[in-house]
């Protein structure tokens, strides 16, 4: 009969303990929740280290970006590709020549003179293995993985993933109308004429 | 606001069309009622999701709302889920009983909307106010298990059928102990008209604490909280909730409804929780009396005080949910049968000798 009331009494208390820690627990909410509202809301990043000592090899490779306005068209990049997601189409142009309708400069940061204007730059960033073999070859270096020695050319971003796949191939040139293109590809006979 | 009212207003302004008359108001009342029971599963639903979610220390939903996924609390989140239930494609399995299967939603919401005509909302504001409101609303309570045991048949489903049974077997035990300790307000009050009852409550204790029946002497204490933990075992709520037992039985005989149907059941679920708290509240802590004695009382207060208690009655319960562990089968027997039972009638037998030397 003891060991009936006892049940009893067991079962109230610990019922009660447990309301005590739900009721504690919901009116702490703004303390204690867990939840990250992720797309208004991130964790904040990691440091841009993984370990190496040496600065050269601390690079972490996020993702690819051009500077289109240093590109001279030189296709190195898109040789050195493994995975051929570079695609690049140039016209030709003259030499250090700015050519403001399509608001071309003639030359890079660094002074090289332009010979083409780049009429196309895609990379599929679908396909791209972050192998960084492009960016070495580079002589303007506008080619770059955003992060690490670039950190500060570009704002870095891990997250990426769109909603259409052809909005991972990333367009880098400018957009040229087909008559623009045209001007650009007969200049000479257009003068002529 | 009662039935009378709109009967007598009818026939002074329209006519002597008795049959009209009653219809007319019959239809206007059960329409408000209704109304009422669909803004409650609405808010119901949406603070059962917050407070489920804040003692987890989660957020709940966040998203729906002004500000489309600005945080803004999805204040809209329980319209966003009855539109998407509305467009739902209605299936109803090729071997069911197509005639049981598709009035057993009706049932259950009948059953449980039919207690709300005799809850007293405030002084003035009843649907109907009845000599025998509390036998009623025990009385009516009981109509869901049919429709319950109907939607689990019909369904021919293994998990449906035992959902059915387990929760025809729950509520008929757990009507016990409710229907006892529902007695101890009865007989403490001397009638069953629920606007007497609640007015037998008016009044302080030493001046200062309210002349609720379930502060009025130790045994009706007792007895409101066997009657309230009876109620929930008799919503099919959590601990309780055997019946729809997720893990074992997919959603017991709620199985194979979908769309409008099962927004159905969910809304007689929030429905028969309101009437059970409804009638707790009446029952045992003065109704719509303002919990502080002779403080702002009166028929349109009144309406405040009643839905205030009743929010409380069921915001506990859902604290109940997200709290306990459901009991086995044996254990809801044991507590029903082994400790309600015997407790509620000592309480009986207590309140009339405390009656006998108090007066």
């Amino acid at each position: 009969m003891s060991k009936y009331f006892t049940n009893i009494y067991d079962t109230v208390n610990t019922l009660w303990t447990g309301m005590r820690i739900t009721f504690r627990h919901m009116m702490n909410i703004k303390k204690d929740n867990v939840t990250l509202q992720y797309p208004e809301e991130r964790w904040p990043r990691p440091e841009r280290d993984i370990g190496f000592e040496l600065e050269d090899y601390n690079v972490i490779r996020t993702r690819l970006h051009v500077d289109i306005d240093d590109c001279i068209g030189c296709f190195r990049c898109e040789k050195a590709c493994p995975v051929d997601c570079i695609k690049i189409d140039t016209i030709k142009a003259g030499r250090g020549e700015d050519i403001p309708e399509v608001a071309h400069t003639g030359e890079t940061s660094n002074g090289t003179k332009k010979g083409f204007v780049v009429s196309r730059f895609t990379i599929d960033m679908s396909e791209c293995c972050y192998c960084n073999l492009c960016t070495y070859p580079c002589p303007e270096e506008c080619i770059f993985m955003v992060g690490g020695p670039h950190s500060s050319k570009h704002p870095i971003d891990y997250e990426f993933s769109e909603v259409d796949r052809n909005d991972l191939i990333y367009q880098f040139a400018k957009k040229l109308t087909p008559k623009q293109r045209n001007d650009l590809q007969q200049p000479k006979e257009k003068a002529k004429a | 606001m009662t039935i009378d009212f709109i009967i007598n207003q009818f026939t002074e302004i329209i006519g002597n069309f008795p049959v009209a008359a009653f219809l007319v108001a019959c239809a206007s009342v059960g329409g408000l009622l209704f109304v009422l029971m669909a803004l409650n599963a609405m808010v119901a639903v949406y603070v059962e999701r917050k407070v489920s979610a804040f003692m987890m220390d989660r957020l709940g939903p966040m998203g729906q709302g002004p500000g489309l996924h600005a945080g803004k609390w999805g204040i809209l989140q329980t319209f966003a889920d009855a539109i998407k239930l509305l467009i739902k494609e209605d299936t109803i399995p090729k071997s069911a009983d197509q005639i049981l299967f598709k009035v057993a939603p009706f049932i259950i919401f009948i059953g449980a909307i039919i207690g709300l005509s005799a809850l007293p909302f405030s002084s003035s504001i009843q649907a109907v106010d009845l000599n025998v409101g509390v036998f009623y609303i025990i009385a009516v309570g009981s109509i869901g298990v049919i429709g319950i045991v109907m939607a689990g048949w019909a369904s021919n489903n293994k998990w449906s059928l035992y959902g059915a049974m387990r929760s025809a077997a729950q509520i008929i035990s757990y009507e016990i102990p409710a229907g006892l300790s529902i007695i101890v307000p009865i007989m403490m009050s001397g009638t069953m008209n629920l606007q007497n009852l609640i007015e037998y409550q008016s009044g302080s204790i030493f001046g200062i604490f309210p002349n609720w029946i379930m502060f009025q002497n130790p045994f009706a204490f007792l007895a409101f909280f066997i009657f309230f933990i009876s109620a929930v075992a008799e919503t099919n709520r959590t601990p309780f909730d055997i019946p729809e037992a997720e893990s074992e039985l997919v959603a017991g005989w709620m199985t194979e409804y979908s769309g409008f149907r099962w927004a159905v059941f969910f809304l007689s679920e929030y429905a028969n929780m309101f009437v059970v708290s409804g009638l707790a509240v009446a029952g045992f802590m003065g109704g719509w009396l303002s919990p502080i004695p002779g403080f702002l009382n009166s028929p349109v207060l009144g309406l405040f005080w009643f839905f205030g208690k009743v929010s409380f009655l069921i915001f506990v319960m859902m604290w109940f949910r997200w709290t306990f562990p459901r009991l086995r089968v044996d254990q809801l027997m044991y507590v029903c049968w082994k400790v309600f039972i015997p407790i509620a009638m000592l309480n009986i037998f207590g309140v009339g000798i405390w009656k006998l030397i108090f007066g």
